[in-house]
């Protein structure tokens, strides 16, 4: 199987160029990741990241044929070859396929994921109704690979300052929860032209997240939820 | 911490990323905007002189009757209608209506084609 695969290394100064492979998939072989991991034993100094190999961590994510998606996910079959994998667009690579990730998880902190509750926990867990909890639905899987903000032409252009989808839909997560009281808190700090607002509803994230979500969906709730405060 | 003197570099060559059809019916809904802002003082104008007297609007609609300058117009003609359309789908989709994936997406296809068929249908009335 023929690969075309960035390669950058910051220690020679060079800049980005796109090498070349041949390798043949054994038996086995089912997903991208596996032939990576195949290539890496024929040239070691290919370097991506990779942990779970099954679509949980989030490390593997890159740039597969002009889509981002994550290589443990994406089978072989039916790839059209050459595979040109490239790191994710928008985000400074560090080497190879592995891109900087401060600034996505600096945005992600910036929105507080954590349940803000006020009153001391109950004895037991706090509870809450089947509909509740169904509304965390489509929004807790979030594995933060970050497909979906780079991907985002919005993001692209103001990484800064843009939260992002990813960061937008774990935003909402929150929002969403029927046990946390910051809602009023959390709506204040969205209300931004930058922050919420540099959404243009492309929806390039709904179409590349692994997981099947919809970051675009969370943001339009959010959008609602701000004007219904308003009125 | 080490960090490298020079800035690392940023894949985002835009010909190498393959965009859903969402992206580029966006894409080209700015595209169509611009055109629309840029050729609204020279339409202004040449409405003004239209209007100001018979030999103007004769002058006016000898300057646009060349096959070059149709083009010209037939660009505008899709660029309002791709804008109209591209922006009456944006507000449906603030509203909650077609914000699922596959509506979305049919949407963003129709709006393509759709402004195309009417900057055609238009070329046709103006042509005959």
């Amino acid at each position: 199987m023929k690969l075309s695969i960035y390669r950058f290394n910051p220690e020679t100064g060079e800049p980005p160029r796109m090498q070349d492979y041949d390798v043949a998939p054994a038996a086995g072989d089912k997903k991208l990741l596996d032939l990576l991991m195949r290539l890496r034993t024929a040239d070691d100094s290919l370097s991506f990241r990779r942990s779970c190999r099954e679509g949980i961590c989030g490390s593997d994510a890159m740039n597969i044929n002009g889509r981002n998606g994550l290589a443990c996910l994406t089978a072989l079959e039916g790839l059209k070859e050459p595979v040109v994998l490239r790191p994710l667009p928008g985000f400074p690579v560090i080497r190879d396929l592995i891109v900087d990730m401060t600034q996505f998880f600096a945005h992600y902190h910036s929105i507080k994921p954590w349940l803000i509750a006020e009153e001391p926990p109950p004895e037991r867990e706090r509870v809450q109704t089947p509909d509740e909890r169904e509304r965390l639905n489509g929004l807790y899987e979030c594995i933060l690979c970050a497909c979906c903000s780079a991907f985002c032409p919005s993001y692209w252009w103001n990484p800064d300052k843009f939260i992002g989808p990813a960061g937008l839909l774990q935003a909402y997560r929150f929002i969403a929860d029927s046990r946390d009281v910051a809602t009023a808190e959390r709506l204040d700090f969205l209300d931004d032209v930058y922050r919420l607002y540099r959404c243009r509803t492309i929806m390039n994230c709904t179409e590349v997240c692994p997981k099947g979500l919809s970051p675009s969906h969370a943001i339009e709730r959010i959008r609602i939820a701000l004007l219904k405060r308003s009125s | 911490m080490a960090r490298p003197v020079r800035p690392l570099p940023v894949f985002l060559n835009l010909l190498r990323i393959r965009f859903p059809v969402g992206a580029i019916a966006s894409i080209a809904h700015r595209v169509a905007g611009v055109l629309l802002f840029l050729a609204l003082p020279p339409l202004a104008l040449g409405l003004d002189a239209s209007l100001r007297s018979e030999a103007g609007f004769e002058a006016m609609r000898d300057l646009l009757s060349s096959p070059w300058r149709a083009l010209v117009g037939l660009i505008l003609v899709w660029a309002a209608a791709h804008h109209l359309l591209a922006g009456i789908r944006h507000l449906l989709m603030d509203v909650g209506i077609g914000g699922g994936l596959a509506q979305a997406r049919a949407s963003a296809r129709a709006v393509l084609v759709v402004a195309v068929l009417l900057a055609l249908v238009f070329a046709a009335g103006w042509l005959t």
